[in-house]
């Protein structure tokens, strides 16, 4: 091991098993050797990373990317099948909080049961216990069998015990949703001062906000590899701007899934039927298609805040129309109007519509904040008369790697 | 070295175990912790029934003869067959948190050594009422064959509580194999009665010296053969040896076959 290092992981490998159906007895293993059909799944792919002494990494990717495993393999609870994994110094992991709670007994007992799991000894024990109370905020309860606890206060002493081990290297996977909004805080502040005592630290989570804030490092673990590895504030965006074309695909594949679904002949009428409620007009001109079309396809879902975006509406001319006005409306999910405009506000000149065709807003910058949103889309005629009004006519996403707050993102600058 | 240094540093885990299995394991019985001594006394009756009345033999003070053998026996079948499901009664925790796996059937091994212990006092009692005293030479020896029992004990449980963790049926099995175990060596009876041809295989049994030993101290009232002691003492290290071994190799895929 390199000196300076506390953490060093050279081109692990490990790869699952998926049994289709497993049997564990002999019998089975015996018997139906040949049913014990499974297949190899490489969860790590030649994975390799240093840590130094004293830093903080954060380790991101998406479910059943990698990470949780390597977080696994570093605690020892499993071994790679190929490569090298070597820590120096004592390890405490907040994988599992209060693993060896006993809830016939009292939380004083548990805690020298749950940090004797550590490898803490009576002694040891004895110089943190103060320390371990304290930091719970748990005095009061100490003596009541943990089976009295509130979740909250069980997690609260099992967060306090594990941290409180004076591990050199500190291992976490998602944990720190502990308790209420003080106690929270007050983790978080004991990470920082833990760190900055020169304990090194690995995080697993999905916030990236606390990963940014306690971390020196991201690793985006991606189907069994590194995929990048950097300052979080770049490595979390590039992460967040990738999860979004992801749910971008997915939100594709649903809407072909619908569209299929609606080929069969009843669903054809309820949802015209649906539709109907969602639309009125005198019909005179009719939308044929809305869509909205961004960096990646004609028909995207998923959109990023800020991205460029262009709203098509293509339509049908059965009589002339005078004095055509269009219109478009943005709704959240949740009811709020947050943008809404037509020609006849922006004062357009007038105009017949005669013929089918097609109008284009552009939005050179789509500054809604993350959330769902519906658009509303108008034909208006003289005299305000409706043509098509169409409710709902097509829904989108909108993620961001920001988590400024509201509804849309003012342009601004700070001078500081 | 290393390993058992880290095995060493988790020492305060191993006592909280032992400490939770011995006040564990009668909760909520009437009873409670009597059935410690309860349950080899109603089994000394048992065998005492069937091998004296029933079956007469012509060893002196036969139920005191069977005690001082069964209670060390219990230990060892209770070590393999309860020490078996050790691992994989805690797979919560195993498959969760790292601590070295060994600590397991060490403290389930040290609880039942605790029991047996406690079963002494229960045969001293009975030695020294019935059996008209104690040889204070020979008891000198007894704690060196309580060590190379436990040995012996704890390297049984490491093998099954491994095995038993790719093989569920082992658990089962092994109440079959320890009965079977019981009757190939000399509790019920003594080796003098076993014919000739046939004792160095009973020799092979690394229960034999073992129990032999105990009679020797408490029954006999003399100095175990020294024969005894050193056979006793390698077959328990070869059997530690194994476990430790296996249980090495085995514990590595312990987080993903639970």
């Amino acid at each position: 091991m390199k000196p300076g290092n506390a953490i060093e992981v050279k081109n692990v490998k490990k790869k699952f098993k998926v049994y289709f159906d497993k049997g564990s007895q002999l019998k089975e293993r015996i018997l139906f050797r040949n049913r014990n059909r499974y297949e190899e799944r490489w969860v790590l792919d030649d994975v390799s990373f240093e840590v130094k002494q004293g830093e903080a990494i954060g380790l991101i990717g998406h479910n059943g990317c990698g990470k949780s495993t390597t977080l696994k393999l570093l605690t020892r609870i499993m071994y790679p099948d190929s490569g090298s994994i070597e820590l120096k110094g004592r390890v405490s992991s907040l994988i599992e909080l209060g693993a060896g709670f006993h809830p016939d007994m009292s939380g004083r007992e548990n805690i020298y049961t749950n940090a004797s799991i550590f490898g803490l000894t009576k002694k040891e024990i004895d110089e943190r216990l103060d320390d371990i109370i304290e930091f719970s905020e748990m005095e009061p309860f100490l003596d009541n069998p943990v089976r009295t606890y509130s979740s909250g206060m069980y997690m609260r002493l099992a967060f306090s015990v594990a941290i409180n081990v004076n591990a050199d290297i500190l291992l976490i996977d998602e944990i720190l949703a502990v308790g209420d909004v003080n106690f929270q805080a007050k983790c978080f502040n004991k990470l920082r001062e833990i760190k900055a005592q020169g304990t090194t630290i690995v995080i697993v989570s999905h916030s990236m906000g606390q990963i940014e804030q306690i971390c020196d490092r991201s690793i985006w673990i991606h189907e069994g590899k590194i995929k990048a590895e950097g300052n979080p504030r770049e490595i979390d965006k590039d992460y967040l701007d990738f999860m979004g074309q992801k749910r971008q695909e997915i939100a594709e594949q649903s809407q072909k899934k619908d569209e299929a679904k609606t080929m069969v002949a009843e669903e054809i009428e309820t949802r015209a039927e649906a539709e109907e409620k969602k639309r009125w007009g005198n019909g005179r001109a009719r939308f044929r298609e809305v869509c909205m079309s961004g960096k990646q396809s004609d028909r995207q879902r998923v959109f990023a805040t800020e991205e460029s975006v262009k709203i098509r509406m293509n339509y049908k001319v059965k009589q002339k129309v005078q004095d055509a006005v269009f219109g478009i409306g943005i709704f959240r999910d949740d009811g709020v109007q947050c943008y809404g405009t037509n020609t006849r506000i922006e004062q357009f000149k007038r105009f017949d519509l005669d013929k089918d065709g097609e109008v284009v807003v552009n939005i050179e910058k789509l500054s809604l904040l993350p959330g769902k949103y519906t658009l509303d889309v108008a034909i208006e005629s003289d005299m305000a008369t409706p043509v098509d009004y169409f409710r709902q006519a097509y829904s989108f996403e909108v993620y961001s790697s920001l988590t400024d707050v509201g509804v849309f993102r003012m342009e601004h600058q700070w001078e500081v | 070295m290393k390993h058992l240094r880290e095995i060493y540093d988790y020492r305060q885990m191993i006592f909280s175990l032992v400490r939770k299995e011995l006040r564990g394991r009668y909760k909520g019985s009437a009873l409670g912790f009597l059935w410690t001594f309860i349950n080899p006394l109603l089994q000394l009756c048992v065998y005492t029934f069937v091998f004296s009345i029933v079956m007469p033999n012509n060893i002196d003070k036969f139920y005191l003869y069977l005690f001082v053998g069964l209670i060390p026996w219990l230990f060892f079948s209770g070590s393999l067959t309860g020490g078996a499901a050790s691992i994989i009664n805690q797979k919560d925790m195993v498959k969760k948190i790292y601590f070295p796996r060994e600590v397991m059937p060490i403290a389930y091994v040290t609880s039942n050594f605790v029991n047996m212990l406690l079963c002494f006092i229960v045969i001293f009692a009975v030695v020294i009422v019935t059996g008209g005293g104690i040889n204070p030479i020979a008891i000198c020896y007894l704690p060196v064959i309580m060590v190379v029992e436990y040995i012996m004990c704890l390297g049984g449980a490491m093998l099954t509580s491994a095995l038993t963790v790719y093989f569920r049926d082992l658990e089962y099995i092994l109440g079959i194999v320890t009965m079977a175990w019981m009757y190939f060596t000399p509790v019920v009876y003594s080796i003098d009665m076993v014919p000739e041809n046939l004792r160095p295989f009973m020799n092979l049994n690394p229960m034999t010296p073992v129990i032999v030993a105990y009679r020797d101290v408490l029954y006999s009232k003399q100095v175990p053969h020294i024969r005894t002691l050193t056979s006793g003492f390698v077959l328990g290290c070869i059997v530690l040896i194994v476990g430790c071994v296996v249980f090495q190799k085995l514990q590595r895929g312990f987080a993903e076959e639970l």
